[in-house]
């Protein structure tokens, strides 16, 4: 059954098949029972025929009367599908006959007995002639059987209706094999698509990866473009502290002693806001949008631009308000004003002033940034924002930097200029504001200094140093305080069921319980039991800050110290997700 | 050879016949009234009292004077009629007793009861008509007139085919 593979692999489907043969078979049969009952008919219908002329003609036979034989011959004539009509004697000659055009009669014709038969298309019929049992002769006739063309016609609506039920049948099988193949054509694009589909993701989450890590090799650039200004800034605070340290023991003057203090306290506050602005801005964080102002940031980064920029470089800040807040990333923002920093200073090798200015424009901010250098050349204007272009020497930059600009420029739906005069270049950002409203700063008046009274603290440090400098200033502050070295140790305590007010750990540790780990059991054990937690490693705060923990950064003073373990011991139960000044490293003002 | 094909021919010749030997001529129509005579068996029904028996057979008898000869035996022998064979009895001057079919020669002694169920045949130019059934000529073929008033008084049933053929059709005496 080749054929039949052949045509059901072309998704003609078997019952299709088994209908069109079905109606066929059925078409063939009722075609061939009424062609034989035609000819049945036509047979007895002939015969009766030829009986009427015989037993019409027997007289006529018996009596020679060859004229009345015509006649009654001539009757026959009425029926159209009379060929041949004849009479022949006893003795087969023929007695009268007629023919139709192109038929003829013999006039001696075979003896045959009664016979009704059909041949080449025709009906021969002979019957005998008796009277009476006498045996007088024949009558013979030849009749047309059903013309084809009668016959086709005939069957010509059956035929008609199969031919319109097979076409159905084949455009139905032929639709159902289609849409099959369209199916499974649609079922492979799918797959296609799927596959697509999970290839850009792939490349989606791979190219994320590599932005981040743009981002982060843009900053860190940064950061070492800035390195030296910052070492240089560290040298003057390390000098006015390292200078105090001397001059202390050799001074009984209380006054001068205090101005030695108040000068040395003043260089530890400024190198720790540098440093801590440092760490935010190298940390690794993913991009996020916030509602900022503009104003507020650029002013908490005065710190950092005043220390990282050579002190021949005087940085002057104008905040015009009022300003709309604007949507952005706040890392990527700073990043951008301390690449446009840069790049104004490494304009300025014989120093100047660096010029930021924060004003509004329409819906917008804008910030303007002129240094007052020797401006950017004309042929190189146009590619100052393309990334690799560079001017400086080979291992001074990598020309990413105001290329950063523009990218972080244009992905904030905001757009960077550059305007050069030999007497300087200003470099204008502008970012467009939003409806949201900035958080309100959460920063609340801090509370006095308490007297601890009756709080008892646990203390967990690894490093003795820190350990005695802060056990001197919880002291101070009139607190009680417990000291281990670990937080193995610590956790044993609280299970053996001591009781603490409050729990302050250092988060990096050696051994296995470090801060955090110690933070979340204890969340068991005892929920009602505050935790700080304190570091100074930007990811561990960072994690901290995740976790829903206290944090009081590295290094604090007595102040930030009162305040944070002062707030975690009001016992609202709110021991949770709190934002403190210092700790909040998305907050550069700190 | 039987008396039919004798038959077949005759129409065509019989004038030719007649012409250049009347005897002969003669001789060929009496042929065809013999034939003639064996098929009138076959048109007519006799009542069935006329039969001893269901399969006896039918007579014909000649009287009178027979001018058949051996042509009246052939045309009988080759027929049957109602399914009975036909014997020939020459009855010559003797009493018509017996007969189904009689047929009146010249010098025919008597002519059978009207009312006997037989079929009286005779030559209307020899015996007159005194006869059911007469042979004449007409255009030189052997025609026959019937008197079906005969017939009917004769309890004897007529075909109407053979009626058809008739050149005339007497309903007198």
């Amino acid at each position: 059954m080749n054929w039949l593979a052949t045509v059901r692999t072309r998704g003609v489907p078997l019952v299709a098949l088994a209908c069109l043969a079905i109606l066929l078979l059925a078409g063939v049969f009722v075609s061939v029972t009424h062609e034989r009952a035609l000819k049945v008919e036509l047979a007895r219908e002939a015969g009766a025929q030829a009986d009427l002329l015989a037993s019409a003609v027997s007289g006529a036979l018996a009596f020679d009367d060859a004229q009345a034989a015509q006649d009654y011959v001539d009757a026959v004539q009425v029926n159209p599908n009379v060929l041949a009509a004849a009479v022949y004697d006893e003795n087969d000659r023929l007695v009268a006959g007629y023919a139709r055009a192109g038929e003829t009669i013999p006039p001696v014709a075979a003896k045959r007995p009664a016979t009704t038969h059909f041949e080449d298309g025709r009906l021969y019929v002979v019957r005998p002639v008796t009277e009476s049992g006498q045996a007088l002769g024949t009558v013979r006739l030849r009749l047309m059987d059903t013309p084809a063309s009668q016959r086709f016609s005939r069957y010509a609506g059956m035929m008609l209706v199969l031919a319109l039920a097979a076409l159905l049948i084949a455009v139905l099988a032929l639709t159902q094999s289609a849409l099959r193949r369209a199916n499974r054509t649609l079922s492979l694009r799918a797959n296609e698509l799927a596959n697509a589909n999970a290839r850009l993701q792939a490349e989606m989450v791979e190219r994320g990866k590599a932005e981040e890590a743009l981002r982060q090799s843009q900053k860190m650039e940064a950061i070492g473009r800035l390195t030296g200004g910052v070492a240089h800034d560290f040298n003057n605070l390390l000098m006015v502290v390292s200078s105090a340290v001397d001059l202390m023991p050799r001074s009984d003057d209380p006054v001068r002693r205090q101005a030695l203090l108040d000068g040395m306290r003043q260089a530890v506050e400024r190198g720790s806001g540098l440093t801590r602005q440092l760490l935010a801005f190298s940390r690794e964080a993913p991009l996020r949008a916030e509602v900022v102002d503009v104003g507020d940031q650029i002013e908490g980064m005065r710190i950092l631009l005043e220390r990282s920029l050579r002190e021949d470089i005087a940085v002057e800040i104008d905040v015009r308000r009022p300003l709309r807040p604007i949507e952005v990333d706040v890392g990527e923002l700073e990043l951008a004003i301390l690449n446009l920093a840069v790049n104004a200073r490494d304009a300025m090798p014989d120093g100047g002033r660096l010029l930021i200015g924060v004003r509004p424009e329409g819906e917008s901010v804008c910030i303007e940034m002129s240094d007052t250098g020797a401006g950017i050349p004309e042929d190189v204007i146009g590619r100052v924002f393309d990334p690799f272009f560079t001017t400086k020497e080979v291992g001074k930059g990598t020309g990413l930097g105001l290329s950063q600009v523009y990218g972080f420029a244009r992905s904030s739906g905001g757009a960077v200029s550059v305007a050069s005069t030999p007497h300087g270049a200003t470099f204008t950002l502008c970012l467009p504001g939003t409806d949201k409203a900035a958080p309100t700063d959460a920063r609340t008046p801090a509370p006095p200094p308490r007297s601890g009274g009756a709080a008892h603290i646990l203390l967990v440090e690894d490093d003795d140093a820190v350990a005695g400098g802060v056990g001197h200033m919880l002291a101070d502050l009139g607190y009680r305080h417990e000291r281990v070295e670990t937080g193995q140790a610590a956790l044993d305590l609280v299970r053996e069921g001591r009781t603490f007010d409050l729990v302050l750990s250092d988060m990096v540790m050696p051994g296995e319980i470090n801060g955090l780990a110690l933070a979340i059991q204890l969340r068991g054990l005892a929920p009602a039991l505050p935790v700080v937690l304190t570091t100074g490693f930007s990811e561990a705060a960072a994690t901290a800050d995740r976790a829903g923990f206290r944090l009081l950064s590295k290094p604090y003073g007595m102040a930030e110290l009162a305040e944070v373990v002062g707030a975690a011991l009001i016992p609202d139960g709110d021991h949770g997700k709190v934002r403190e000044p210092g700790a909040g490293w998305d907050d550069p003002q700190a | 050879m039987s008396g039919r094909q004798t038959i077949a021919v005759l129409a065509a010749v019989l004038a030719l016949a007649a012409q250049a030997s009347p005897v002969r001529a003669q001789s060929l129509a009496y042929q065809i009234k013999a034939n003639y005579l064996v098929r009138f068996a076959a048109f007519v029904d006799w009542p069935p009292a006329a039969f001893a028996a269901p399969d006896a057979p039918l007579t014909l008898c000649v009287a009178g004077q027979d001018p058949f000869g051996r042509s009246l035996d052939q045309a009988a022998a080759a027929q049957t009629a109602h399914g009975r064979r036909i014997v020939i009895r020459r009855l010559g001057r003797a009493a018509v007793t017996g007969c189904h079919i009689v047929y009146l020669g010249r010098d025919a002694a008597s002519l059978p009861d009207a009312d006997r169920p037989v079929l009286t045949v005779g030559d209307a130019a020899v015996a007159g008509r005194r006869a059911t059934i007469h042979f004449v000529i007409v255009d030189n073929r052997v025609r026959f007139e019937v008197n079906r008033t005969a017939a009917a008084r004769a309890g004897l049933g007529v075909s109407s085919r053979l009626l058809n053929l008739a050149v005339d059709v007497q309903e007198r005496r």
